[in-house]
């Protein structure tokens, strides 16, 4: 049922066609100081590539491997945790994770807070500073394409095969399957990292080295607070019922709003 | 009872009522869900356009994905991403046509496989993909009045520029492309023809050593003017590197005796001498910045001395620089080309057209090996000549008997040929083989025509050529007077000591730049 997307590192050949992709489909604004930036360019800023009218970037690491320098293209977009932070952080319900897969943002119940940035454990979310009413901007794994049974944009032009879209339980067995095949790092990345993710990604070349945030927890991370932040509501009503009643009291005989 | 009511709504009792009331069902609310959430189609984006093969429902394999990579460090193509329409068009010509895309396996190493032949560029319906620019380099050289300026053209750009114009397709417009490069402040103006006629010197005089066995180099010899194929034997068959002609292209030739031949001879001081070429090419970008492409420098022992070729511009820039200087290409004057290197023979201008060096080379090989002028019948090789992509002639010539000969356009098919000939099949004596279906005539540099590729233009171009060369005084590359006269006054004989060091050379093999393909049936990734 739940739709994920399987990244082939060693298959990219960097030509960026699923960056433009996601440009076409998602009326994304062309900038041009970022159109000029080299994958080269991108893999050293702090942000990956990843802006508000950039959901999607290509970096390109030069790394040594058995001796070899060798040159590795990452795409880099939000991963769609399977339980994700920014769904949970969102008090104004902007965030949602659908049942195929994506995670999706409504503009129109966004209140600007920016929780969800905070809470993104991979650092994937884009606010408009810029913009005089703003909104957080990233990936929607193309809900609307996902939703019409079609693929998302990005995965319908890649020409190597390096992302392939399909169901997350196939593509994790697939990936499995070429690890074992091709000698690949023997860890799917968004296996079980903050709780699992809609994206996979495998590759013959360390993920450390590549800017992946390894050490990430593999708990969902909404569990961390799920606990204590269940009673919030319970606590907010009854709180305010306890108030009122005090209010009340306090107030018996004197006229309203006296 | 009025003033009573001011009172009432006082500050503090409003935000008493608002902070009370109203807030403590708005959070209760919210808290407990009521509100609708988010759906896939509030979501932001996704309205946007794709083109229709990949708007398929699922994950169908649709024929045509994405597009080529290109490097941003590529020195003769870039792309402009904001143009782009992921039509596919690229894949489909570097893969097929060139057969170049897709032909190693993944991972790549270091860098993208690309023969810089430019095919993409003429396939790319957008406009996305096009020629690095290198205008401005040439305006600045022509701004410093202490530079002398030296520019030679190819064979094939005076049928291709006029197009850039609104002339029709394979107008002829050599004169005017003359005048308007002096208008544009350049120096002197050579005709690469030139040197097109002294590569058939050379390379005859090669093919007639390896066939007698005085150069111990295997046969067949194959041609090695066009840039794009010399790369594609680097990166696939490196085995057969020692068949290519050690000849420079034309361009490189003339590069190197600018900055000799013609130093000497006008006595300018080869530093200050920035040549430049006008190609119908855009792989010329790369070879002209080949490390080995730097003769005058090592002959003259000089290190000041820049690259033999400083900027290759297409015939795309040029049209560009003459419409930037606005001049009026139309109706400028037919002028002649400067002297020492300006004169070709009409076996030179066919070098424009797939066929062409091999009817030059066939023309003047009769002449070296039987000391007699070539028969008319060699003045038009039917067999060489239009768009098959491999196409065969055996040429009778007296003492040697029945030569034969190749020609082949279109990488894809070289690649069939060149497996044929690593089985050992190959009963060929000389191959003419040239990157671009067609040859210079439809390059990476010549301007887009209005219409997709198509042999009809191919064949327009080619026609002008030939009518070209059926109307020359001079037909055989060894009649032209300026070739006797370098060969009295500078460079001795073909492939003497001199005429090795600064137009011949050497190749390198790119195999290890790329994994190679383990199986040929699986074609795509």
């Amino acid at each position: 049922m739940a739709k994920g997307v399987l990244v082939d590192i060693p298959k990219c050949i960097g030509c960026e066609s699923c960056s433009v992709a996601c440009k076409l489909w998602n009326e994304l604004e062309w900038d041009e100081q970022e159109k000029c930036k080299t994958a080269e360019d991108r893999a050293k800023e702090p942000n990956n590539g990843l802006w508000p009218e950039e959901w999607t970037s290509i970096n390109r690491f030069d790394l040594e491997k058995d001796g070899e320098s060798v040159a590795r293209y990452v795409k880099t977009q939000c991963m769609h945790c399977e339980d994700p932070a920014c769904v949970s952080s969102c008090f104004s319900k902007a965030f949602q994770k659908l049942p195929e897969g994506p995670v999706i943002y409504d503009q129109s119940l966004c209140v600007g807070c920016r929780y969800c940035m905070m809470a993104c454990p991979f650092d994937v979310l884009r606010y408009e500073w810029k913009k005089a009413i703003p909104g957080v901007r990233k990936c929607q794994m193309c809900a609307t394409r996902v939703a019409n049974n079609q693929e998302t944009a990005c995965t319908s032009v890649c020409p190597t095969g390096a992302i392939t879209f399909g169901e997350r339980e196939e593509l994790l067995a697939e990936a499995k399957k070429r690890i074992k095949e091709n000698g690949y790092v023997d860890r799917v990345f968004g296996e079980k990292e903050a709780g699992g993710t809609s994206w996979l990604y495998i590759s013959d070349t360390p993920f450390e080295k590549m800017r992946f945030r390894t050490d990430v927890t593999t708990q969902p991370l909404p569990s961390y607070t799920e606990g204590y932040m269940k009673a919030t509501p319970f606590v907010g009503v009854g709180w305010a019922a306890i108030l009122a009643g005090l209010y009340v009291y306090n107030n018996k005989g004197k006229e309203p709003l006296d | 009872m009025a003033s009573k009511a001011v009172k009432n709504l006082s500050r503090r009792s409003f935000l008493k009522f608002v902070g009370g009331t109203a807030g403590l069902v708005g959070i209760s609310l919210n808290l407990t869900g009521c509100g609708d959430p988010a759906t896939a189609d509030e979501a932001i984006g996704g309205n946007g356009w794709m083109p229709t093969q990949y708007n398929a429902p699922g994950n169908w394999p649709t024929n045509v994905r994405g597009r080529v990579p290109i490097d941003p460090a590529n020195p003769a193509i870039v792309r402009d991403d904001q143009k782009c329409i992921l039509c596919g068009q690229c894949i489909e010509v570097c893969e097929r046509i060139q057969s170049v895309f897709g032909n190693y396996e993944l991972p790549i190493k270091k860098d993208f496989v690309c023969v810089n032949c430019g095919q993409c560029i003429q396939w790319c319906p957008s406009g996305a993909i096009s020629e690095r620019d290198d205008v401005n380099k040439v305006f600045k050289a022509l701004a410093d009045p202490n530079v002398t300026v030296v520019v030679q053209t190819a064979p094939a750009t005076r049928i291709g520029l006029g197009e850039e114009f609104g002339m029709p397709v394979g107008t002829n417009v050599q004169g005017k492309q003359v005048a308007a490069l002096r208008k544009l402040g350049f120096d002197v103006v050579f005709d690469t023809n030139f040197t097109a006629d002294l590569t058939i010197m050379e390379e005859g005089t090669e093919l007639v050593k390896r066939v007698t066995g005085e150069l111990h180099h295997p046969i067949p010899q194959m041609t090695s003017c066009c840039p794009g194929w010399v790369k594609f034997v680097e990166y696939f068959y490196p085995e057969l590197i020692p068949n290519l002609s050690s000849a420079k292209s034309p361009q490189q030739m003339e590069g190197a005796l600018i900055k000799t031949y013609f130093a000497e001879k006008k006595e300018v001081d080869p530093k200050k001498i920035f040549s430049v070429s006008i190609m119908p090419c855009t792989a010329k970008k790369f070879e002209c910045q080949r490390p080995e492409m730097n003769s005058a420098s090592k002959e003259l022992n000089d290190s000041n001395v820049s690259p033999d070729v400083d900027v290759v511009l297409t015939t795309r820039e040029l049209a560009r620089m003459i419409k930037r200087a606005g001049i009026d290409f139309a109706s400028l004057p037919e002028e002649e080309y400067d002297k020492l290197m300006g004169t070709g023979t009409g076996a030179g201008v066919i070098f424009g057209t797939t066929g062409g060096v091999m009817e030059a080379a066939v023309r003047s090989a009769y002449f070296l090996i039987t000391g007699q002028q070539p028969p008319a019948a060699l003045w038009n090789l039917t067999p060489v000549r239009g768009m098959q992509g491999v196409k065969e002639a055996a040429v009778n010539i007296p003492g040697v008997g029945d030569v034969k000969v190749a020609v082949i356009s279109g990488l894809a098919n070289a690649r069939k040929v060149m497996d044929q000939m690593k089985a050992g099949n190959a009963p060929w004596a000389f191959m003419e083989i040239m990157a671009c279906p067609g040859g210079c005539e439809y390059g990476g540099g010549q301007p887009r025509a209005s219409s997709p590729p198509s042999d009809e233009d191919r064949n327009r171009r080619a026609a002008s050529l030939y009518n070209i060369d059926a109307k020359a005084k001079l037909r055989n590359s060894h009649d032209n007077p300026e070739i006797k006269q370098i060969y009295a006054d500078f460079l001795t004989a073909p492939m003497s000591e001199k005429a090795e060091e600064l137009l011949h050379t050497h190749y390198v093999s790119r195999a290890d730049d790329f994994i190679p393909k383990k199986s040929e049936d699986k074609k795509i990734f």
